[in-house]
């Protein structure tokens, strides 16, 4: 990598140490699809301008840990920290729709030949003109 | 395929007010797409997703090669990986749906940010530039020893020769069960003429996205996970 590139990588560093005060891991296991919902509660004073974004941005709609990162330029680990902070003052709240509580079973994460089922149909529906492959073997 | 029965009164939105009134709120599943340097990931991802693709950067950290560094301590090497993220909502399918899509790189140092994005995911689209046809064997192979449901889509570039499915699928060692889709029908009227595959197109991304809900269906019956809900689906 070109010293540019490293010089600019650096700087992100930086900027995201001062972001999270110097916090380098989440204190809540969060996924990169996992969706948050605005809470009832509201973060205490001092927190960064960006949990302000994150919230205005989860009022509007749920959003998932990777579109807050995308949305706010921030690498995901410090999309996660300041997204714990909030979980913690409860002005986040995670949102219980993802599809693995709808699975089978705890060991398989897959989701169920039932939502496969409904996510074929929604697609057809919302792309009538899309045509599936059919596999000539 | 059938269908569950249809909840017509389930709201698609009404998750602002309380944050335990989740009953209607939509499910999410999630994609990936993977592929080589430029194989059009982002556009595949912009084709269908009502958000614009918003591009989102990770840390990995990598253990270093140097194992017998100072005092035992794992040297460790931070690196920068981008990575797309789209959504669309699937508001009046049988039950609300959200669908996640992750575009992301094909270097294999990446592999740790597969898991994440594999986990609990329908499948993956494998994109594929026929002229570079070796930056597509790492997130194959991954794939394949996940035992992830892929499917492969060959992007037509300009100037690029025009493949058969089978020479791609021997080219890149796959299954005969893998769906490769190399071009699509242009309509339904007969003696309708065939063109390539085009990442820019919503329709014939989302022609992919249905070739592999159907295979991970599929998948899922052959599997020795699901044989209970195969039968309902089969049933139904
Ligand atoms: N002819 C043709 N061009 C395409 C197709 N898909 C993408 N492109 C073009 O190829 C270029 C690269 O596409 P991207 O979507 O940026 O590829 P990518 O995989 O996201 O690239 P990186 O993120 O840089 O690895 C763009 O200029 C696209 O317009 C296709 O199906 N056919
Ligand atoms: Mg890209």
């Amino acid at each position: 990598m070109s010293t540019y590139g490293d010089a600019a990588e650096d700087s992100t560093f930086v900027r995201t140490y001062t972001l999270t005060r110097g916090r380098t891991e989440p204190r809540h296991l969060l996924g990169l699809d996992t969706v948050l919902d605005l809470g009832p509660g509201r973060p205490g004073p001092g927190q960064a301008e960006e949990c302000e974004e994150i919230l205005a941005l989860c009022r509007e709609h749920r959003r998932s840990v990777t579109e807050l990162a995308g949305r706010l330029g921030r690498p995901i680990t410090a999309a996660k920290i300041l997204v714990s902070d909030l979980l913690d003052a409860h002005a986040l709240v995670v949102s219980v729709t993802d599809a693995y509580a709808a699975a089978d079973t705890d060991a398989d994460e897959r989701p169920t030949t039932h939502l496969l089922a409904a996510l074929s149909v929604a697609l057809k529906r919302k792309f009538p003109d899309a045509i599936p492959y059919r596999q000539a073997g | 395929m059938p269908s569950p029965t249809a909840r017509p009164g389930d709201p698609a939105v009404g998750l602002r007010t309380s944050s335990h009134s989740h009953a209607g709120a939509p499910t999410v599943l999630k994609i990936v797409i993977a592929g080589g340097f430029g194989a059009g990931k982002t556009t595949a991802v912009g084709a269908v997703s009502e958000i614009t693709p918003l591009s989102t950067e990770e840390y990995l950290t990598e253990a270093s090669a140097d194992v017998d560094s100072l005092e035992g301590v794992e040297a460790k090497q931070t690196t920068t990986v981008a990575f797309d993220f789209g959504r669309l909502s699937l508001p009046d399918a049988p039950k609300p749906l959200e669908l996640f899509l992750f575009g992301t790189p094909g270097q294999d140092r990446f592999v740790d940010l597969w898991y994440d994005l594999s986990r609990g995911a329908v499948g993956a689209v494998v994109l594929v530039d026929t002229r570079r046809l070796e930056n597509s064997f790492t997130p194959v192979s991954f794939f394949e020893d996940i035992g992830l449901p892929f499917v492969v889509a060959v992007n037509h570039f300009d100037g690029a020769h025009l493949y058969h499915p089978d020479q791609v699928r021997a080219a890149l060692d796959l299954p005969a069960s893998v769906p490769v889709v190399t071009d699509v029908p242009t309509g339904w009227a007969a003696g309708a003429r065939a063109t390539s595959w085009d990442a820019r197109n919503p329709n014939h991304v989302a022609g992919v996205l249905l070739t592999l809900v159907g295979y991970a269906v599929e998948h899922a019956s052959e599997g020795p996970v699901h044989p209970a809900s195969t039968t309902t689906l089969q049933d139904a």
